[in-house]
């Protein structure tokens, strides 16, 4: 889970452009959107756009990205139970 | 500085019709224009809908009756749009008055550029689209088909766009800059859009549902519209008729997201609020409202929550005309404006299709069948990405 | 007729006009037969979580539009209206390739959200939080004069004060497709853009902003007087007509102009017109030109204004941007003529204040 959670933080940082966040300093349960990292609702889709490019998985509907992106671990925890780590 | 704005000539292009009388057929029909993707080239084509226009380029061309090569959809359509309503005018350009084109565009000459883009870096064949692609190619295709004009300029306010041509004419009459305008909004569908918009997931793969509980998106549509507008002393001069009159606009931002409304719609409330204040009116004095209604979650409801803010218990009859057409982008304005103008002319209603279930949260409902019925006053909205809010007000004459 | 004050400019071209010192010393050339705008480090104006998702074009307009308004003092304008001819080009550029290359799959939102040309104009609104008029104008040589001429209407309906700007970038495909084109030609001193005689501009990018006011405040450095455009002209006569007249509604002629700056762009097809009308203009008034140092572009009239307003301000007219010997005695009034392809040409009035 650990090393899924470090890869997940590279990809996030580079499909985000957050040129200015080290990945040490991403906590996997703070929330990534609103405080935490901050991010917003079109980087929710940009995320969606990750896991199907690195790990295969289709969401079709945006609504269901609220739970997957709560945090590093959730998305983490997804993308395992998805089968595609 | 005060003189009177009237709509004078209608031209339109859709999904719905390749001219008004086409369009207004289907409307009273009930018939959308929304199906199958036939002319677009992509991987999509058998998983979502379109709004297309139903004749191909070379068809098109046909119809301009110009085979000039540099010539995209974008200009093809915007062409026909804009003579179909200034030959519905009876206009005449070369009698000494002040002709304006202000049309509105978001893509542009996309739907070529995208066709030969990689390949402009290997062979010379079509660097032309170089030429062609930028927002102003259609306007000044128009203003050169029509001949005799004046003044050009073009707006891209994203799905507002339209919206704003036609208050920026009125303006440039109410100053004194120009007797009358051809004004208006093109899209043709493009790659480009249609990606767009998938990624962000706001496209329906069934009839969009505007403003139903259970709405998934928008479908995009192409189209073409402009309106002729003159100033009263200008049409005086000719004896021509006036077909509707504007008598409200207003313009304003959400700023609050890049695409999304906000959620009570804040800046759309405001535009309805100022075109109101603008014509004298009374919220109670709308007989319909043309909703920008563009089917996907966020509008839709947010719109809805505009309405209530400025029409409390009492919301005007409305619906959105979006499942026949399409969202058009640039384009919708202008069609929703022929749209009412032909609603107050004929005194009917045209359904939100497509309607079953009303949103929970507002409880509002469309009329989802073709009602006749007086209308005085039809007020117009349209909003697009980047905050753009725009409303207009059309009373008939 | 109403006028407007320039209460506070913002400039990012390929000169170092982001510096409020700088007066058109130590030149830029073209890099060969294309200009790249200098950029300041945005960290000063926009902040970082807004900044990852930016192109050039938008960066370049919102710190523009930042450095305009703190010039002017303001906290809130009540309109902003932009022109840009070819938008925010890197953004569609970039998506229209993802499309291209995956077939259509994998596609992210973001540059397709900010390839909107309306991005600049909203991403300042969404910054200051102004919910008033907002207005973005594409139409190539005219895209940067609407918005003048717009704000000029807005202050007779009551608006107090408005930022406009002209916005333009260029990508290395765009300056490789139309170099293949032919549309480029290396800048050469010998071929003085004024007189030149062959074909080819060297395109550029930058952008202007301009925080107008309806009345005049100590802020105030110049005044605008007015705008006009004229799609197509068939000839110089023509121009030169509709000169007069524009001269006679503000009550000047042609000799009350101390300086005109002319948008020669060192391509002899599209500049014949404004090549024959210069001993005229010459003859009354002195001749400038400013492609030369900015390169062309759609809304190029913009730093052109910019220029006017800095000859204002500064009473001086700079070699860099002189055709003859000719200086002028006092600036009181500057005439600018911008001309793009020899199809949008236009007309702006500046005057002291």
């Amino acid at each position: 889970m650990d090393a899924l959670i470090e890869k997940l933080k590279g990809q996030i940082i580079e499909q985000l452009n957050l040129a200015e966040v080290k990945p040490e300093e991403i906590n996997p349960d703070s929330p990534l959107f609103g405080e935490g990292l901050g991010l917003d609702s079109i980087d929710a889709l940009e995320l969606i756009v990750l896991l199907e490019k690195h790990y295969g998985i289709k969401i079709q509907d945006p609504k269901d990205g609220k739970t997957i992106f709560q945090s590093l671990r959730t998305m983490a925890e997804y993308i395992k139970s998805q089968g595609k780590s | 500085m005060s003189q009177k704005v009237y709509i004078t000539g209608l031209g339109m292009i859709s999904a719905i019709g390749n001219n008004v009388p086409e369009s207004f057929l289907s409307l009273t029909q009930s018939k959308t224009g929304i199906g199958k993707i036939h002319h677009l080239t992509t991987r999509y084509k058998d998983e979502f809908l379109a709004g297309e226009i139903k004749l191909s380029n070379s068809e098109l061309a046909d119809l301009v009756k110009d085979n000039n090569p540099a010539l995209n959809r974008n200009s093809y359509i915007a062409m026909l749009a804009a003579k179909e309503a200034v030959i519905n005018s009876g206009i005449d350009t070369t009698d000494g008055l002040r002709t304006g084109v202000i049309s509105s565009t978001t893509v542009a000459g996309m739907s070529k550029t995208e066709l030969y883009y990689k390949e402009l870096f290997e062979k010379d064949d079509h660097l032309d689209v170089l030429d062609t692609h930028d927002c102003g190619d259609s306007t000044e295709r128009i203003a050169d088909y029509l001949g005799n004009v004046d003044y050009v300029t073009t707006i891209s306010t994203a799905c507002s766009s339209a919206a704003n041509a036609i208050m920026l004419g009125c303006r440039m009459i109410k100053h004194g800059q120009l007797d009358r305008v051809v004004v208006g909004g093109v899209d043709a569908l493009s790659k480009f859009t249609f990606n767009g918009f998938n990624t962000l997931m706001i496209l329906d793969r069934e009839w969009c549902k505007p403003f139903d509980e259970n709405r998934k998106g928008l479908n995009l549509g192409e189209g073409a519209a402009f309106v002729v507008i003159e100033g009263e002393n200008a049409l005086n001069l000719r004896k021509g008729k006036a077909l509707a009159e504007i008598i409200g606009y207003a313009n304003t931002n959400d700023a609050y997201h890049q695409t999304a409304s906000s959620p009570e719609g804040y800046g759309a409330t405001m535009a309805i609020q100022q075109a109101l204040e603008m014509s004298g009116l009374k919220p109670t004095d709308v007989d319909y409202i043309n909703m920008h209604g563009t089917g996907t979650p966020n509008n839709d409801l947010s719109e809805s929550k505009a309405t209530i803010a400025v029409f409390g218990n009492q919301v005007p009859k409305f619906s959105s005309t979006k499942a026949f057409t399409g969202h058009t982008l640039a384009a919708a304005a202008s069609i929703e404006a022929v749209i009412s103008v032909l609603s107050l002319q004929n005194s009917m209603i045209f359904p939100n299709l497509n309607f079953t279930t009303p949103i929970i949260e507002t409880g509002l409902i469309p009329e989802t069948k073709l009602v006749n019925i007086p209308l005085n006053t039809i007020l117009s909205n349209s909003f697009g990405f980047g905050g753009n809010c725009s409303s207009l007000l059309f009373k008939k004459v | 007729m109403v006028k407007a004050y320039i209460n506070g400019t913002g400039c990012i071209s390929p000169q170092n006009s982001i510096d409020s010192e700088w007066f058109f010393d130590d030149v830029n050339p073209a890099k060969g037969d294309y200009f790249d705008a200098i950029e300041p480090s945005y960290k000063e104006f926009i902040a970082p979580n807004l900044l990852r998702r930016m192109g050039r074009a938008i960066k370049m307009g919102v710190a523009a539009g930042n450095i305009a308004i703190q010039q002017a003092d303001v906290k809130k304008v009540d309109a902003i209206i932009t022109g840009t001819g070819l938008g925010c080009f890197e953004d569609s550029e970039r998506f229209l390739l993802a499309i291209l290359n995956n077939d259509e799959q994998f596609l992210t939102p973001t540059s397709f959200i900010q390839s909107t040309h309306n991005t600049v104009g909203s991403q300042i609104a969404l910054i200051m939080k102004c919910h008033d008029y907002n207005f973005t104008y594409v139409h190539r040589g005219f895209s940067f004069e609407s918005t003048l001429q717009d704000a000029l209407m807005l202050f007779a309906e009551g608006k107090e004060t408005i930022l406009i700007g002209g916005i333009e970038e260029h990508t290395p495909n765009f300056i490789i497709l139309n170099r293949k084109a032919h549309k480029f030609q290396v800048q050469n001193p010998d071929n003085p853009i004024w007189k030149s005689t062959t074909p080819g501009i060297q395109l550029s990018e930058g952008t202007a902003f301009f925080v107008l006011n309806k009345t005049k405040t100590e802020k105030s450095i110049a005044r605008v007087d007015g705008i006009q455009t004229l799609y197509k002209p068939k000839t110089s006569d023509d121009i030169w007509n509709k000169l007069q007249a524009f001269l006679k509604l503000h009550d000047l002629t042609l000799s009350d102009i101390d300086v005109t700056l002319m948008g020669f762009s060192g391509d002899v097809n599209f500049d014949s017109k404004l090549q024959e009308l210069l001993p005229a203009i010459e003859k009354e008034s002195v001749a400038a030109c400013y492609k030369n140092i900015c390169g062309e572009y759609h809304t190029a009239s913009a730093f052109a204004m910019w220029t006017g307003t800095k000859l204002i301000e500064k009473q001086s007219l700079p070699k860099a941007l002189a055709i003859s010997d000719k200086s002028p005695s006092r600036i009181k009034h500057v005439l600018i003529m911008n001309q793009y392809l020899g199809i949008n040409y236009s007309f702006m009035l500046l005057s002291q204040c």
